[in-house]
């Protein structure tokens, strides 16, 4: 993973001591509340339900056990002991008092970590492939390349106050998992027909009130060009993006009104960078650069490709190992290697939930079998990148003992989910319970294995931070005359291969009135169980059965579950 | 980079503005140091003196590149910030310098806050008016925080860090 230099060390620890600072005069009554709240937010920090909520920047999803122990170590002793994992694979705290945070960047910064731009309108953490650097289907490495957009990206002046928030995708292999067209700015690296380097640019997709698919924007942008490409991007949006509502601001609706004219925008400013500006060819990526990112991104030290020996499984392993196999192992570029999610999403804890003794033994496991490296994945579980096979039985055993070890992913309880109205200020719904319910309800593995692999995505608001219009099934909290109803669609795609590839991804269609908070659980059950009853074959899986049938039969149903609800949608 | 307090250094600002901003056009007699309204500005730039220094205040909603053409004769330029929140003077900022080589004033005027400083400095603003709560001294501070500088390029430093170590 990438190693930071002095500079970067330096660099953390100043924008901690400007943090600092600005906390001092907000303290001290020389900086308002109204003047500090988008500072503080570029640092992580929201006010919340119950506290400040600190966001930490998880650079595209890579985090070292030195890290991951810090991170345990702050939520034992300035939190309740617990964090949170996100979708755009960061960490949330949700319980540290605002006083303290000066000290908590400080202990961020002392491990190369830290919150900036994890919020605000300015551009986001960058986020990537969680298999990125091991995937077999990998055309090209993302993350050298993500540095270099990290590197770009941090406090660059001109894009700190952009009319809403800019959220970076980066996908490098033929699946894509990083749901790269739902965000503002998706790029698929490839290689063109001479086999160089270069971006396929999406724009304009996002979630929230206005669902849209990103935009193919150019076809290969060369990888030096990259950084000037969406500068010009970046800048048409600050230039001409909305700010009179803000439910409006988002790149998806410049680019949806503009259209031609604004690709046009964006080619032409792409040109006069290079053309017209004092040294804009300063902003090509050298070799030499790329050269001293990729450096970072070799195999870590001890890891090289093996003859594969057994994964040191007894003969009768049990069921539950084999499970585990075939869900939470997954296939690797190098012989002899594989890599294996830790699942965080169990019984008893909230999706994405991880309390800091299960922190400390995830960084054990990753020193232990993956050279002390992890990912946090985009549906919310942490990975393990370099495991070897002959060490799958015994990393199994360990991560089971941890709570690990759900042989759950890609089913129907490895869902998404926000943290909902439990902690977040803006939820209408919260989020938790109906996740708690379904894990419940499906606790038996030969049922959910039946029902196979299907997208499951909470949201407890329209803000979307549970994905749900990219779910197969998508639950949206909503508010109505102060209670809590939910809104479920079908058929959300998030554009990976299961979902029907890039060209697929498209939002949800809504099956009728929201639902009562009661009647949730229920009718998510009758929409998987009209599931089982229409699809052909076992193997059809829960999107290609809603794909052929529409959506119908599962709305008639669900609406067979409603009680409270039942005048309304009659 | 001078921060201008509108409360203490106003009478050592020479520049002014020309009342009827919002109203009908005012004539104009040219003298030294107007701050003119883009109106304003339009009305007389034909006939303008060149022994008259003179400046434009531009609302951040205006194609800089309207203002191309005019750079010659304008001794300053006065972006806004309606609201501090508000980017879009920051990109128009960096277009005068970067891509038009103006090298007059360009200030920052409206809703202007110490913490903005860092941002202004490295767009391409020389003098920040700042809002009339905001402290000159808290504004100079405000610099001091990243002293080894940044990784992209930006109007004060033309190449990013990766191009400086080269």
């Amino acid at each position: 993973m990438y190693q930071y230099t002095e500079f970067d060390r330096r660099f953390v620890h100043q924008r901690a001591a400007q943090f600092r600072d600005q906390l001092t005069r907000n303290l001290a009554g020389a900086l308002s509340d109204d003047d500090f709240r988008p500072l503080r937010l570029q640092n992580g920090w929201y006010i919340q339900r119950h506290a400040p909520m600190l966001r930490v920047a998880v650079p595209y999803g890579e985090l070292s056990s030195r890290q991951l122990r810090q991170l345990a170590k702050i939520a034992r002793e300035d939190d309740r002991g617990y964090g949170h994992f996100t979708t755009r694979q960061n960490l949330q705290f949700n319980w540290i008092p605002l006083v303290k945070s000066a000290d908590v960047m400080d202990k961020l910064a002392a491990v190369d970590m830290h919150g900036i731009q994890t919020s605000g309108n300015c551009i986001r953490n960058i986020t990537s492939d969680a298999l990125a650097g091991v995937a077999p289907d990998e055309r090209v490495d993302p993350r050298p390349y993500c540095e270099i957009l990290r590197q770009w990206s941090t406090l660059h002046p001109e894009f700190a106050f952009l009319p809403r928030k800019f959220k970076i995708a980066v996908s490098g292999a033929v699946e894509d998992r990083a749901a790269t067209a739902w965000h503002d700015i998706g790029l698929h690296l490839l290689r063109n027909e001479a086999g160089e380097v270069g971006f396929k640019v999406l724009v304009g997709g996002g979630m929230g009130r206005t669902p849209v698919i990103g935009t193919t924007i150019r076809d290969f942008v060369p990888w030096q060009q990259i950084l000037v490409f969406i500068e010009a991007i970046v800048r048409v949006y600050n230039r001409y993006g909305r700010r009179d509502n803000m439910y409006k601001a988002r790149i998806k609706i410049l680019v949806k009104a503009e259209g031609q004219k604004f690709i046009d925008a964006v080619e032409k400013e792409y040109r006069d960078i290079l053309n017209l500006d004092t040294d804009g060819d300063a902003q090509i990526v050298t070799q030499a650069e790329l050269d001293r990112v990729s450096a970072c991104f070799t195999l870590p030290e001890g890891v090289a490709a093996r003859a594969s020996t057994g994964d040191g499984a007894p003969a009768e392993a049990p069921v539950a190992y084999r499970k585990w196999l075939e869900r939470n192992v997954h296939g690797h570029k190098l012989a002899g290697y594989k890599a294996v999610t830790l699942s965080l999403k169990r019984a008893g804890q909230a999706p994405g939930d991880i309390t800091d003794r299960q922190m400390e033994l995830a960084a054990d496991l990753s020193d232990r079998y993956s050279a002390g490296e992890l990912r946090v994945t985009h549906d919310q579980n942490l990975l393990l990148p370099w495991v070897r096979e002959s060490e799958l039985y015994a990393l199994w055993q360990a991560a089971r003992d941890a709570s690990f070890a759900t042989p759950n992913i890609g089913l129907l309880t490895d869902m998404i989910a926000c943290p909902g109205g439990d902690f977040c200020g803006l939820a209408n719904a919260r989020s938790i319970p109906i996740a708690e319910q379904l894990t419940e309800r499906y606790a038996d593995l030969d049922e959910l294995y039946d029902i196979g692999d299907i997208d499951l995505h909470i949201s407890g608001c329209i803000n979307s931070c549970g994905h749900h219009h990219s779910g197969h099934i998508g639950v949206l909290g909503v508010d109505k005359d102060g209670s809590e109803w939910y809104q479920l669609t079908l058929g959300g795609s998030d554009g990976s291969t299961l979902s029907g590839g890039l060209a697929a991804a498209v939002p949800g269609k809504v099956i009728g009135p929201s639902f009562a908070a009661d009647e949730v659980a229920d009718a998510i059950e009758a929409v998987i169980e009209t599931y089982r009853s229409q699809r052909v074959a076992a193997n059809e899986r829960f999107i290609d059965t809603v794909r052929r049938v529409g959506i119908d039969p599962f709305k008639t149903a669900a609406n067979k579950v409603r009680r409270s609800t039942a005048r309304e949608a009659a | 980079m001078k921060f201008v307090d509108p409360r203490h250094d106003c009478p050592r600002d020479p520049w002014h503005t020309v009342g009827g901003e919002d109203g009908p056009l005012v004539t104009i007699t040219p003298a030294s140091h107007l701050l003119l309204t883009l109106p304003q500005w339009h009305s007389v730039r034909a006939t303008w003196p060149v022994t008259k220094p003179v400046a434009v205040s531009v609302p951040n909603d205006t194609d800089i590149e309207e203002l191309a053409a005019d750079l010659p004769q304008l001794a300053m330029v006065a972006l806004q910030f309606p609201k501090w929140t508000d980017g879009r003077a920051y990109s128009q900022a960096r277009l005068l310098r970067s891509r038009y080589r103006y090298r007059g004033e360009v200030r920052a005027t409206g809703d202007v806050l110490v913490d903005m400083a860092p941002l202004l400095a490295r767009t391409g603003f020389d003098v920040a008016v700042l809002r009339h709560d905001q402290s000159p001294e808290a504004a100079a501070n405000t610099l001091a925080f990243f002293g080894q500088g940044h990784y992209q390029a930006d109007v004060a430093e033309h190449r990013p860090l990766y191009a400086r170590n080269a």
